[in-house]
């Protein structure tokens, strides 16, 4: 029995193939090494990044951004704002699915009407939510109409991918998770569960074509397994490096590392409802106390960046920020000797798992080091969400967190992080609700700046938050692999090619 | 006989069921998957539209009744995070996974008992004592350290062997060895014992009397009447060759049980752990049934009616 199973694992073996099968001339499959498999290849249904990783190879998003960041169309060519709340977008006419079908303005607000129906339950809803209706308005327009003025909807849209219509409500949701077919660069081949996720080029592909004619995606949780297999030519790019295993690549022969700096922020959150932390003084003892540079060299392999305002030279809203509270351990001593008794109180430092122990302990270091008697909470993930997000007295003293909106706008992080209503906002400040109000209510660019401007200011001052780090993603690669990664964590297969082999 | 099998198989289901309860109630206890499926900037609506998705809004004991109801239908619900049937994600793990254990079992069986039968009989020689060490300190390495080393030496350097996955026999190699070290010093020492053990017996002296030669008096004589403490102990070390699956499955990515487990507890994917918690309790429980059933086999001295 033992040797039927071992013969049935043995023949359903991925093709190994990943070695050249023609010499170093000829490369025909790309293996990728992400961290778990999709948890879904339909787009609207999950989110997360192996699953976007994959999928978004698959299908065609509305917009996209090019290699300088900007919002450019794909399957929009253009849009223009008929009023404040309705904005038209014409679509391609040259598009077709991978099942010869065209892919009309039809199948874009089936899309948008798909993924906002709250009985279709996509995790996504809330980036979408805001869009009131999806109408097909000529032979190649669409409107969509959101519920008031909605600065976000474009850098929402990059995320929003279009299916067929004609085929999902053929088949259903199921079977489209499993069978997921689009209009992208690359078809779906096979999905063997817990192993890998096959594609094959789409050769009659409308962009870019890809320079692979097959793609692998393994799932390969532990990232020393992953280092090992690039290193063994089974891998010619894998995800998810930590800065301390970077540095074997760098001795390696034939690999490179690949950093990017993202949009991801590294940040404390404090409870400035209660104390200690209702002390201001101690929030910015706090945030004087730590020295990110520090933290970032010695830590995090010099990759990332230390963040003096909340959002990364990516998001709309950023900018060169003079007023921030600069690392200068006296002054927080000094601070906390002002504070006198409540300074001695114990603060409360929840994380989770998921976080690299190494900076928090480093934190609570630098915050003992200054005379604050700060204790570390460790909590699985789920419980810390649990617990982050609870009841404003109930939440803890001070969180560490990493957020990114996938939007590249403020006002994905300064109005969940901000604004009372937001179960995330450690803070019921009215200043800070209506600034956070203004700066989503208006199109007008200047004035949502203005607006931001002010939050930043603020937090300065008030110190809710203590914005830490632009994270840096670290990819290995082969030394042969091309290819440049971006901010929004995107892997398209059809912008990377091979230096040395023959792509054809 | 058969009052004996029936007897066995209602503690089993009584077994199996206390576990599958415990599972259900310890892991809603811990915390509510629906905050680690959504993205960070759900709001309280978008949280409670998806518990009602899911069905967890509904009180604990509803959603009990409604499990139990539903396996007894052969309905073991659907992932909260893939989206499909637990059967589609869980079924084809499990191949993967008694591939793994069974080489591994290989393995650790076929390096152990020889290395008992050597160690026992010649128990005096100081060598047996250095043979003994590297045993056990193969088996004192840890999978997540004995792992990578294998894949730095074996598909690193030498490139003989994929360093992960699943991509035909050549992938189970190194997984499986990393696995079967953990057993072979057990096997070795058990087998040590029980082949003393048997040395000292008249058979023994009546057989190298009769002039057999040593190695047919192991294999048709000593190796036999060794065997009970040896299937005892290859029964319990499936179970903890099963629990070690877990680690070298992450570690090799090799797709088994093992790895989906670790994956689902870590994302709170209620129905894909209960479900692997339930094949797993019914592996454990069963496996000791069968065991005892092959002691019968092996040795018509036991009869199972007298036995309980």
């Amino acid at each position: 029995m033992l040797a039927t199973v071992l013969l049935a694992s043995g023949c359903s073996g991925e093709n190994a193939g990943n070695k050249n099968t023609d010499g170093e001339q000829r490369k025909e499959i790309i293996t990728i090494d992400l961290v778990n498999e999709p948890s879904s290849l339909d787009p609207q249904m999950q989110w997360n990044p192996d699953s976007y990783y994959v999928y978004r190879n698959i299908y065609d998003n509305l917009l996209t951004r090019n290699s300088q960041n900007e919002i450019v169309g794909s399957v929009a060519t253009d849009w223009k704002y008929l009023s404040d709340t309705e904005v038209e977008f014409t679509i391609r006419d040259d598009i077709v699915f991978h099942d010869g079908v065209r892919l009309t303005p039809s199948d874009v607000a089936y899309s948008v009407k798909r993924i906002t129906n709250p009985e279709f339950g996509s995790p996504q809803l809330g980036q979408f939510s805001k869009i009131l209706h999806a109408e097909v308005t000529g032979e190649n327009t669409v409107k969509l109409t959101t519920d008031g003025p909605y600065p976000v909807l474009l850098p929402q849209l990059v995320k929003l991918s279009v299916v067929p219509r004609h085929y999902v409500e053929e088949i259903g949701k199921d079977q489209f998770n499993l069978q997921p077919m689009g209009s992208g660069p690359y078809r779906f081949v096979e999905w063997r569960r817990g192993v890998s996720v096959t594609l094959e080029r789409n050769d009659e592909y409308w962009g870019a074509k890809g320079a692979f004619p097959m793609a692998i995606f393994r799932a390969v949780p532990d990232s020393s397994t992953r280092i090992a297999d690039l290193r063994s030519g089974m891998a010619d790019l894998v995800v998810s490096i930590d800065p301390d295993q970077a540095g074997q690549l760098t001795y390696a022969a034939g690999v490179q590392q690949l950093p990017v700096l993202t949009e991801r922020i590294a940040y404390l959150r404090l409870n400035v409802e209660r104390p200690p932390l209702s002390d201001v003084r101690l929030r910015q003892a706090i945030a004087h106390a730590i020295d990110k540079q520090l933290i970032i060299d010695a830590l995090l392999g010099g990759v990332s960046q230390p963040a003096n305002i909340m959002l990364s030279e990516f998001h709309f809203g950023w900018m060169e920020e003079s007023d921030y509270l600069e690392y200068d351990p006296e002054k927080a001593r000094r601070l906390i000797a002002e504070s006198g008794a409540v300074g001695q109180q114990k603060i409360e430092f929840v994380i989770s798992q998921v976080y690299d122990p190494r900076i928090i302990q480093a934190i609570q270091q630098m915050l003992t080091d200054v005379g604050l008697n700060v204790s570390i909470n460790l909590l699985d993930m789920s419980t810390y969400l649990n617990v982050t997000r609870g009841e404003i007295n109930e939440r803890p003293d001070m969180s560490y967190g990493r957020w990114s909106c996938a939007c590249q706008d403020a006002d994905g992080v300064l109005y969940p992080l901000l604004h009372s209503t937001s179960q995330w906002s450690g803070t019921n400040d009215p200043v800070f609700d209506s600034l956070t109000e203004d700066g989503r209510r208006t199109l007008d660019a200047a004035e949502r700046m203005q607006a931001y401007e002010k939050v930043h200011q603020r937090i300065a001052m008030n110190v809710p938050l203590v914005p830490l780090f632009q994270m840096a993603i670290i990819y290995g690669a082969s030394d042969h692999l091309q290819w440049t990664p971006t901010p929004s964590e995107d892997m398209f297969l059809n912008k990377m090619s091979w230096s040395q082999y023959n792509n054809k | 006989m058969y009052g004996f099998v029936l007897r066995r198989v209602a503690q089993a289901i009584v077994a199996i069921l206390g576990v599958t309860t415990l599972v259900f109630f310890v892991q809603r206890l811990t915390g509510d998957p629906t905050l680690l499926l959504l993205p960070e900037t759900a709001t309280q609506a978008d949280v409670d539209a998806m518990r009602h998705t899911l069905g967890l809004d509904r009180p604990m004991i509803a959603q009990y009744a409604s499990y139990l109801w539903d396996i007894l239908h052969l309905d073991f619900g659907r992932s909260y995070t893939q989206f499909v049937p637990v059967g589609q994600l869980i079924i084809p793990r499990i191949p993967y996974t008694l591939a793994l254990t069974g080489c591994a079992l290989v393995i650790a069986l076929g390096i152990g008992v020889p290395v008992g039968i050597v160690l026992a009989l010649y128990r005096d020689h100081k060598a047996t004592s250095v043979l003994m060490g590297i045993v056990i300190a193969a088996q004192s390495m840890p999978t997540f350290w004995s792992g990578i080393l294998f894949m730095l030496i074996f598909a690193v350097t030498l490139e003989w062997l994929p360093a992960s996955g699943a991509a035909g026999f050549e992938s189970i190699i190194l997984p499986s060895v990393a696995l079967g070290l953990l057993s072979m010093a057990t096997f070795a020492r058990v087998t040590r014992m029980a082949v003393i053990d048997e040395l000292s017996k008249h058979y023994v002296r009546t057989a190298k009397a009769k002039g057999i030669s040593t190695f047919r008096l192991i294999t048709h004589h000593l190796l036999r009447n060794a065997s009970i403490p040896i299937i005892t102990v290859a029964a319990l070390e499936i179970s903890n060759l099963l629990a070690g699956a877990v680690i070298v499955e992450t570690v090799f990515a090799w797709p088994g049980l093992g790895l989906l487990t670790i994956q689902s507890i870590v994302s709170r994917d209620f129905m894909v752990v209960q479900s692997i918690v339930l094949i797993a309790a019914f592996i454990t429980v069963f496996l000791s049934l069968f065991a005892d059933l092959l002691y019968a086999a092996v040795d018509p001295r036991i009869r199972l009616e007298t036995s309980t």
